[in-house]
């Protein structure tokens, strides 16, 4: 028609990268909820009730007999997931182990994406460039030393002796039984009483020194002489205050040994390992963004969760000592009994 | 010729059994009972596809459409989604155990031994709650873990990431109630060293163990205590944050997906 001829000609197109594709439009990626995703929802709930209902037929839950609060089993264990915390408890403050690491760890968890606010890199796996590796370093640095810690500190009590074979045992006294005053240099006493790690040294102000780790500078010895410092202005004379637990100065003394071995010890070492791995994989350029470092952090506590659990779960006998799974007994005081009982 | 087939003459037993399954499809399908519950067909376009989802009760916390790379089985294993299908199911044989569950330290290890002898399904239900609950454990952690390593829980979503966390320990601590109610004694020492834990709190931990447990040591407070949280007060607490958790996911953007 004549007013379309007179329109002024069109501009010519700009020519188009023949090689380069239109980007997909948004929408043009994206599929439907109905049926794609539902779909696949309910396969996968299909194929778990399948697998349960398949699994609670052929395995029972365990019923173990009527509770009695009088007949303790040796050893005693907290559900699976707690059993890491059960482990901790053994090498150091069971306020720390049991409450403010879990506590600690949680928080940790919780702040995450405060600390690490990029938001580069997301919604695909291991997105940084060395983010895959870094995690498999981490995780497998996490289980060795938390496996070595738990042999360390194990010491004669176990079958893993070996561990710490290399320092040398105390002089002891044959008449009294206790080992000899003085010693140098650093040795350990050989004792089968109770659970004692290395540095274990007894909180209990009862009784004589049980540190299993001894040694003396001079005429001082460790523990012996550390493990009752009394407090300054010690002398009770401006009265006792206390509030709850937390005492004041009512004539208590100070546990360095204690303090040493079930605190300053273990969380400093916890401490110190996190941070030389996160250095080294730093130094050696792995490590680079706070995303890295989190990774390091995330898999190395977890992987540690992991490894307790494990050792809890599989390596613990009678006592709470270090053996390995096949030398677990079975406990024969159930009904029914279980395979290999008479 | 226009030629248009001769209805009502079957002329073999094909178009019987077609016709007869015709019928049978609208009898069943297009009666009014059928019609008040259902009040559209079988969703086949896509704007019926998205309205069903957009409208149904059971479905509106999903999106109506989703990224294509969402879908792919690899970028999440299904893991939250199969921790919320634990938890249904836990709830499902959960309520069934406690038709024959009463919380006394006198009868409930009857009631469970009884679960094994005398109650039709008794045992496959409490198994099915048992590893379920094992299972919703360890798809909790995976899917953590899945979350963690697609870096998913970066801006916008950091919130969130909170609330799962909280889901982890809710998730823990309802495993942990429910490890007591057998009241065998596989539950009693294992709440026991969990009882040593929580007093071993500072400053806290003999209120805490008191709160917790009703007493010093494992009884019938204990008992009761751990049946109401495991019964109504965590359930429902979890519940609510599951909700905000499915919630957040929408209003947060949907899934992550690299920027």
């Amino acid at each position: 028609m004549a007013v379309e001829t007179e329109r002024p000609a069109a501009p010519p197109e700009r020519p188009v990268a023949a090689a380069r594709p239109r980007p997909k439009r948004e929408r043009e990626e994206e599929l439907l909820v109905w049926p794609d995703l539902v779909f696949v929802e309910f396969i996968s709930a299909v194929l778990f009730t399948l697998t349960f209902m398949l699994l609670s037929v052929f395995i029972n839950a365990p019923l173990l007999n009527r509770a009695n609060t009088d007949i303790t089993p040796n050893p005693s264990k907290a559900p699976w997931y707690f059993l890491n915390l059960q482990e901790l408890l053994l090498h150091m403050d069971k306020a720390w182990a049991g409450v403010i690491l879990p506590i600690m760890f949680l928080g940790f968890l919780a702040v995450i994406p405060y600390l690490d606010r990029s938001s580069e890199k997301q919604g695909v796996w291991f997105g940084t460039k060395y983010s895959a590796r870094i995690a498999l370093v981490a995780a497998l640095y996490a289980i060795v030393v938390t496996w070595g810690l738990v042999l360390f500190d194990d010491g004669e009590r176990s079958k893993f002796e070996y561990a710490t074979r290399w320092i040398p045992s105390c002089d002891m006294n044959a008449e009294s039984g206790q080992p000899e005053a003085h010693q140098f240099p650093p040795c350990l006493v050989d004792t089968a009483a109770g659970h004692q790690g290395i540095v274990r040294a007894s909180v209990d102000l009862q009784g004589p020194p049980q540190g299993r780790f001894m040694f003396s500078v001079g005429s001082l010895d460790w523990p012996a002489d550390v493990d009752h410092i009394p407090w300054p202005f010690n002398d009770n004379k401006v009265g006792c205050w206390s509030f709850k637990n937390i005492h004041g100065w009512c004539g208590e003394h100070f546990n360095l040994a204690g303090t040493f071995a079930q605190q300053i010890f273990p969380l400093s070492t916890i401490a110190f390992l996190t941070v030389l791995i996160i250095y080294i994989l730093f130094r050696i350029g792995w490590v680079r963004t706070t995303r890295d470092v989190m990774i390091v952090m995330f898999t190395g506590a977890l992987s540690a969760y992991l490894t307790l659990t494990i050792v809890m779960s599989f390596f613990r006998g009678p006592g709470q000592d270090l053996i390995l799974p096949t030398d677990i007994k079975v406990d024969c005081g159930t009904l029914p009994s279980p395979p290999g009982c008479p | 010729m226009a030629v248009t087939e001769e209805p009502g003459k079957p002329r073999n037993w094909q178009e019987r059994l077609q016709i007869l399954q015709d019928r049978l499809y609208d009898r069943l399908f297009h009666n009014f009972v059928w019609r008040s519950i259902f009040r559209s067909g079988y969703p086949n376009t896509p704007r019926s596809q998205m309205l069903v989802v957009a409208t149904n009760v059971f479905l509106h916390l999903h999106p109506t459409r989703i990224h294509r790379t969402h879908v792919k089985i690899t970028h999440t294993y299904c893991l939250g989604g199969l921790t919320f299908f634990m938890f249904i199911v836990l709830t499902v044989t959960g309520v069934l155990l406690m038709f024959y569950y009463v919380p006394s330290t006198e009868t409930a290890y009857q009631d469970i031994a009884a679960l094994h002898t005398n109650v039709k399904f008794g045992l496959l239900m409490r198994n099915l709650h048992r590893w379920t609950a094992h299972a919703m454990v360890i798809l909790v952690f995976l899917h953590m873990m899945r979350v963690f390593y697609t870096g998913a829980y970066k801006p916008p979503r950091e919130f969130n990431w909170v609330v799962g966390v909280t889901l982890l320990f809710l998730t823990l601590f309802l495993s942990f109630t429910g490890y007591l109610l057998p009241w065998d004694q596989l539950a009693i020492w294992a709440i026991t060293v969990g009882h040593g834990i929580a007093g071993s709190a500072p400053y806290l931990g003999d209120e805490g163990q008191f709160v917790l447990f009703g007493g010093f040591e494992i009884g019938q407070p204990a008992l009761i205590r751990f049946y109401t949280l495991h019964v109504l007060a965590l359930p429902l607490l979890a519940a609510i944050m599951m909700a905000v958790h499915f919630w957040r996911i929408r209003r947060d953007g949907g899934m992550a997906r690299p920027l």
